[in-house]
């Protein structure tokens, strides 16, 4: 019982967040369950969430930082493009494995390239992440747009579908990668070294420098871990889409960020958790995907989204102020006996 | 223990209210879907909801998904469709994403498969983007259809409906901007983005033909994307005239061009000096053409595009073939070339139209 109370404790929002899930989805399941608990469905759900929520890890970590990477849908696009170059050239077409790889390659190297250029201006010159991210953001749509001239690249081999469209034991791949993805940000951000000098240069900055933390360092890698996680989920999309383009995911940034102050990371940052963030892009997707299925104006869909997460940021903030009046009384309390 | 309870509750309210305002805002359908719901099990909601809306025995549904929802353009072929599926007794689902973004366009056609409706027509953001999700949607017996623009993949679409037929629209517009500035001189042309592949073709179209015809004409530059924004329409143009002093047309090919050049024409004071023609809704010309800023505009008529796609969708769903000479109601002048149905000429626009 004991255990059960400090676990209640010290996941409380993440308990919440998972019973608000959970309701939600029995809510959807009673209303169409014809439609939304079909198979089908719930695998399109299971290949439809990793881009959001690859990309919401990346936001997360930038924010727990206390900062923000606006940049992250375009780091997406920009390292898909290369990707997509790669992979529709003769190379590939006759080299089909060392051709995928080839592109993951590419892919992964845009990101730490986007991801130096974005932790080294934040970290090492001082500007405000969100001013760089704001200034990136618009570099590297300009030179996606660039390269590509606002078109899309298509004509991948046959073999590179599988990792947006396939399965392995019924499960989409693209949600085995997200799985992967997730367990190495729990272990990267919340068990090793490095993720708890993220957290204290997040709580503060200057108190984590003085403790002996390479503040500038830890913070160039969060925007190389955020860039990364971008370039997977932007492998995924060109795979789920067959192709690559300047404006693919683009409505993916608002959305990333309201998953990660969904999942209960502090926007000052210094607080969250990978699960809250995973559980919050769950809720958005089943959310979406169900009104949707529901045949519900997309307009409504958008107003109920910033309605559950106004309602939940109202909640969290007003239970945490009587938490916090309950101890003050409990104090004063004890101080009144003696 | 509370506060869960509380935040349970308070998910079961959103839901609820989102029920009910789905009731009010998408007409009868959703409103006894709602109550549907009220009921406890509601195994299949928009069943029951059909007779309420008045559309027949709607044993069809078809869903139109725009490129984005929210413009006029797309906002008017939608009222045409759904005025269609009223005409002939189908229910229309006409849904996009808010932004015109090819990821969130992919999810909504994934979503309609799960959501059981029986045709798909789809405008693509990007003609490749749309692919694998219409092939799922195929292997789900969904006929699928595009309509505004081409879906690039033909084996899968049992439909393509074209507003117009490219060569000839865009030979028309030729000839509407030689009627609007004269046979001579230079012209420029603004098109909405250089990866949109119907503006392309009419460029291309219009630029032999222009070269043909009219040898006195001459394209000063490239054609100049405008992001399918009248603002950058605005800005762009201004920069023209002030590197062409000798412009004497221009022509537009997303329907935002020509509202964004006729504005720069107005504010610099040179209706009389550049004629400025291309493709425009109806209502929003009105103004610019009035004032002679905008000369002349064209168009297919929106809502007709709309509404012809849903009489085509319900006319393949009761198992007929697309053939040369077959007859959709209230559409005399459509024309069948293979899978391709072209809804007819373009209407003009000019002072004329709004007397």
């Amino acid at each position: 019982m004991k255990a059960f109370k400090t676990l209640k404790e010290k996941y409380a929002n993440e308990l919440t967040l998972a019973c608000i899930f959970i309701a939600v989805f029995i809510i959807l399941g009673i209303l169409a369950p014809d439609k939304f608990l079909t198979a089908y469905n719930l695998g399109s759900m299971m290949s439809q969430m990793p881009e959001l929520g690859l990309l919401s890890l990346g936001m997360m970590a930038a924010i727990l930082t206390g900062g923000m990477n606006l940049s992250i849908c375009y780091i997406a696009s920009l390292s898909g493009i290369f990707a997509a170059y790669v992979l529709s050239s003769d190379f590939a077409a006759t080299n089909v494995g060392i051709g995928i790889a080839a592109a993951i390659g590419a892919a992964m190297l845009i990101a730490v390239i986007t991801g130096l250029i974005n932790g080294g201006v934040i970290a090492y010159i001082g500007v405000a992440a969100m001013l760089v991210t704001l200034g990136t953001m618009t570099l590297f749509q300009g030179i996606a747009t660039n390269i590509t001239q606002g078109g899309a690249i298509s004509g991948f081999p046959e073999e590179f579908m599988a990792l947006g469209g396939g399965n392995v034991f019924g499960i989409p791949v693209p949600m085995l990668i997200y799985i992967g993805a997730i367990i190495a940000a729990y272990l990267l951000l919340e068990r090793s070294a490095w993720g708890s000098r993220v957290y204290m240069t997040g709580c503060n900055e200057t108190a984590a420098r003085f403790s002996g933390v390479n503040t500038k360092a830890t913070v160039l890698k969060v925007y190389i871990f955020s860039s990364v996680m971008a370039a997977i989920g932007g492998l995924i999309m060109i795979s789920r889409y067959n192709s690559a383009r300047v404006d693919y995911g683009s409505s993916y940034l608002m959305m990333s960020i309201s998953a990660v102050v969904l999942g209960g990371t502090s926007i000052m940052g210094g607080h969250g958790s990978v699960i809250g963030t995973v559980i919050a892009v769950g809720i958005i997707q089943i959310v979406t995907t169900g009104l949707n299925v529901l045949g519900i104006n997309r307009y409504l869909i958008d107003i109920i989204i910033g309605a559950i997460l106004i309602g939940v940021l109202a909640i969290r903030f007003l239970s945490r102020r009587l938490s916090d009046r309950n101890l003050v009384k409990a104090r004063a309390a004890k101080v009144g006996a003696q | 223990m509370k506060k869960l309870l509380a935040i349970l509750l308070a998910a079961v309210m959103v839901f609820s209210l989102a029920a009910c305002a789905g009731g009010t805002d998408a007409g009868g359908s959703a409103a006894a879907s709602a109550s549907a719901e009220a009921s406890a099990p509601a195994a299949d909601a928009s069943d029951t909801g059909e007779p309420a809306s008045g559309a027949g025995d709607g044993d069809y549904k078809i869903a139109v998904v725009p490129k984005l929802i929210g413009i006029p353009y797309f906002t008017q072929t939608g009222d045409g469709a759904k005025a269609a599926g009223d005409e002939i007794g189908v229910e229309v689902t006409y849904t996009g994403p808010s932004k015109a973004d090819a990821a969130e366009q992919v999810k909504m056609i994934e979503d309609l498969i799960a959501q059981g409706v029986d045709a798909i027509a789809v405008a693509p953001n990007d003609p490749a983007a749309v692919v694998p999700a219409l092939e799922k949607a195929k292997n789900a017996g969904i006929v699928c259809l595009d309509w505004d623009a081409p879906v690039d993949n033909e084996k899968l679409i049992d439909a393509s409906i074209h507003q117009i037929e490219d060569k000839e629209f865009a030979e028309h517009s030729i000839d509407m901007l030689v009627e609007a500035m004269g046979d001579s001189g230079d012209y420029a042309i603004l098109t909405g983005s250089l990866s949109a592949p119907n503006q392309n073709l009419w460029i291309d179209y219009a630029k032999t033909y222009a070269a043909e015809k009219y040898p006195n004409l001459n394209l000063v530059t490239d054609p100049i994307p405008t992001e399918e924004k009248q603002q950058e329409a605005y800005s762009k143009t201004l920069d023209l005239v002030k590197a062409y002093p000798d412009l004497k047309g221009i022509v537009g090919y997303a329907t935002v061009c020509p509202l964004g050049a006729a504005q720069a024409i107005r504010e610099k004071g040179l209706q009389d000096q550049i004629a400025v023609v291309g493709t425009a809704v109806k209502e929003d010309a009105q103004e610019f053409i009035e004032d002679g800023s905008l000369d002349i505009a064209f168009l297919w008529n929106t809502q007709d595009l709309g509404a012809l796609t849903v009489k085509v969708a319900k006319y393949l769903l009761d198992g007929n073939e697309l053939s040369n000479d077959m007859v959709i109601d209230g559409f005399p002048d459509i024309s069948v070339d293979g899978n391709v149905v072209y809804l007819g000429p373009p209407e003009d626009y000019t002072k004329d139209t709004y007397k």
